[in-house]
């Protein structure tokens, strides 16, 4: 089918500037003897945003998960910036220096001010001194406008703020990528706006991003592409103008009616 | 025994702290138990004398109570008894003895001195004093005068107790002396600043030390004379000290999933769990001494005490890790991946921080049963707070047979004050980690 042909092509054909940072080739991924992953094929381009929506239970998480080894894929092979993911300890900590993560309920450490937890990473893992790495820490803070939070502790926060400094930290690691697992989910409907403001500046920064989401304004918005996933598939892959205009397959098609 | 983290205002502190609060009445009125009692009068109208049957029931339970009461005042402080026809107080038993109480029988001549007790008693008040003024929030509101009572009614109980069993003029002040000490520590330790804290922790620790190289007399072996109140206090001393990091390793072990840790860390946890303290004891009285090499010293019956009820207590304090481990949620292990961090650096500055924190409740009640198990040392032969009774009793002809309810009481209320501090400082620390707010 020419169809197959061409969701093949448009999902392993990196987009932003054309080389490849992620490589997911043939994953597979089980729970036992659910297939949460079927033959997953997709290649992320260097400064490339590639959103994921999909009915929940489709395998969206799991797959941003796979890629920084938070899961483990059975089958198929993972290279995220020319390091495959192997079993190997240093190679999965190798990676997830590389990307940053966001996750739906923040996981901010909750006994640590906000700047510990944004200079934790940097200080234990790319031994930045102390003063280095708090200078970096407020800097990324003031880029997502909330410098003075930084010496009160996540609850003392709101949740629009705690998912900001999560993002916070997640680029405290300078990472090269940046994968979004829900980040707005957990939020209340007023703060879902300024997180998706810092994830837009960051888009625009030419930032690499992976972003699970629900949101399909931001969606629209922001992403170079937008893949389509169904029970552990993946069924559509194109740009914004396509998918939201002109969906092809009868399953995106129902899910778009679904939620527009 | 302990209480759990919720507030401690709720608490009945009069009636335990000493029996003063008992005109307060039974709660009557079982319809209406929650009946705010704004006023003496509406007591008496509406609660206490409402119809005939809380009538009675007042005039039944409350002749009752104040017959206890006279009972335990008269007890307290009317208490003679005519043995061979001379009058004498019943509290002869603690102030003739106070030293073995305070020591044990052996202690004294063992080549220690008094002086040397005395400073030794004055660093380890000073210790005390530092790590309760480091559990201080300098930051928190003033204290409810409800609860400044309770945190100094206790120890301030025992310097009255003290005060009153002396006779001379020596102790006494000495007894003043070394509350100052721990007082002014106490004060000097609330102003540190959070940067310092560690470090003047450190301060406390090292002053235990130095505090037990006096009591010893600067060697080590004059534990083995140790006795009373200084016995009950080293063991649990020490084996809250070791127990503590051989239970959190024991608790990460039970969550490891190398291959062999797993089973020995359940196996370890499970066989101490299923023995009785008592059995352990004298395993490590007549037991423990095999595993020792041929013709090496084996240690004394003292610490071989403490290495029983240490391995004992590390069981308990590695299932409340557990559990606390367990109360951390899964993402906060994955944040941490996802920085790239070694699974050693998460379980260090990530998961067992939180753990900890939340397990202070129930490790805190496990120290205090820790301290009252002690006593169970008793049963194999050492003279504790509780096992120097028996020798008083029955020593010098039998002179204070028959004294034994003031004995007992007034070990019991020595227990009770420490219990009572440990439980106190629980909470500060609680409220000072911020258990349940952060």
């Amino acid at each position: 089918m020419s169809t197959t042909e061409d969701l093949r092509s448009a999902a392993i054909v990196p987009g932003g500037t054309g080389e490849a940072i992620i490589t997911l080739s043939d994953v597979d991924k089980f729970f036992g003897d659910f297939q949460a992953l079927k033959d997953i094929n997709l290649v992320v381009g260097q400064q490339e945003v590639v959103v994921i929506i999909g009915p929940s239970g489709s395998g969206k998480s799991t797959m941003i998960r796979c890629i920084n080894h938070l899961e483990e894929h059975t089958n198929g092979r993972i290279v995220v910036d020319g390091v495959e993911l192997s079993g190997d300890i240093r190679n999965i900590q190798e990676i997830r220096r590389e990307c940053g993560m966001v996750f739906q309920s923040f996981n901010l450490f909750p006994h640590m001010t906000v700047l510990e937890n944004i200079t934790l990473g940097p200080r234990q893992v790319r031994k930045k001194p102390k003063a280095e790495a708090e200078a970096h820490g407020m800097e990324l803070l003031t880029r997502v406008k909330i410098p003075e939070q930084a010496n009160k502790f996540p609850g003392q926060l709101s949740g629009g703020q705690q998912q900001r400094v999560a993002i916070a930290r997640a680029l405290a690691m300078e990472p090269k990528v940046m994968l979004f697992d829900e980040p707005t989910s957990a939020l209340d409907p007023e703060m879902i706006k300024e997180v998706l403001d810092a994830m837009q500046d960051l888009a625009e920064s030419g930032m690499t991003m992976v972003v699970v989401t629900h949101e399909m304004g931001f969606a629209r918005a922001v992403a170079d592409r937008v893949v389509f996933m169904a029970d552990g598939e993946i069924v559509e892959v194109g740009t914004p103008e396509h998918f939201f205009e002109d969906p092809k397959e009868d399953r995106t098609k129902l899910f778009l009616s679904q939620i527009l | 025994m302990t209480d759990g983290p919720k507030d401690d205002q709720g608490t009945p502190l009069g009636l335990r702290a000493g029996g003063g609060a008992g005109d307060e009445g039974t709660p009557i009125a079982p319809d209406l138990p929650e009946l705010p009692v704004s006023n003496i009068k509406e007591l008496f109208t509406d609660n206490l004398f409402k119809d005939a049957k809380n009538t009675v029931l007042t005039l039944v339970f409350g002749s009752a109570l104040l017959y206890a009461l006279y009972r335990g005042l008269t007890f307290v402080f009317l208490n003679t008894k005519v043995i061979d026809g001379v009058e004498r107080s019943g509290w002869e038993v603690v102030s003739d003895r106070l030293q073995i109480y305070m020591l044990g029988p052996n202690f004294l001549g063992t080549g220690v001195t008094l002086s040397s007790v005395w400073i030794g008693i004055a660093v380890l008040l000073a210790a005390a004093g530092i790590a309760f003024g480091l559990l201080s929030d300098p930051d928190a509101p003033p204290m409810r005068p409800r609860t400044r009572v309770a945190m100094i009614g206790a120890p301030g109980l025992g310097i009255v107790l003290i005060l009153s069993m002396t006779d001379t003029i020596t102790p006494k002040l000495l007894t003043v002396a070394v509350a100052a000490v721990a007082f002014v520590a106490f004060r000097l330790a609330t102003r540190v600043p959070d940067a310092q804290r560690g470090r003047v922790g450190l301060l406390a620790l090292v002053l235990l030390l130095v505090a037990f190289g006096f009591m010893t007399g600067w060697d080590p072996s004059n534990v083995n004379d140790f006795g009373g109140l200084l016995l009950t206090i080293t063991v649990s001393l020490v084996c809250i000290a070791a127990c503590f990091p051989i239970g959190i390793v024991m608790a990460l072990a039970r969550r490891s999933s190398f291959p062999l840790i797993r089973p020995i860390a359940v196996a370890y946890i499970e066989f101490i769990r299923g023995v009785p303290l008592i059995t352990l004891l004298f395993i490590g009285q007549f037991a423990l001494g095999f595993l020792f090499p041929p013709n090496t010293d084996t240690p004394g019956p003292i610490p071989r005490a403490m290495i029983m009820i240490t391995l004992f207590s590390a069981a308990y304090v590695a299932e409340i890790v557990r559990g606390g481990l367990q109360s951390v949620p899964n993402g906060q292990t994955e944040a941490g991946q996802a920085v790239g961090l070694s699974p050693l650096t998460i379980t260090r500055r990530i998961v067992l921080p939180q753990a900890l924190r939340n397990s202070i409740p129930p490790l805190i009640g496990q120290f205090i049963s820790l301290l009252k198990d002690t006593s169970l040392v008793v049963i194999i032969g050492l003279q504790d707070l509780l096992g120097v009774i028996a020798p008083i009793l029955g020593g010098e002809q039998f002179r204070f047979q028959g004294f034994s309810p003031e004995a007992y009481a007034f070990v019991g209320f020595v227990y009770w004050i420490i219990c009572f501090t440990m439980s106190r400082a629980s909470q500060r620390l609680e409220t000072r980690l911020g258990v349940g707010t952060r």
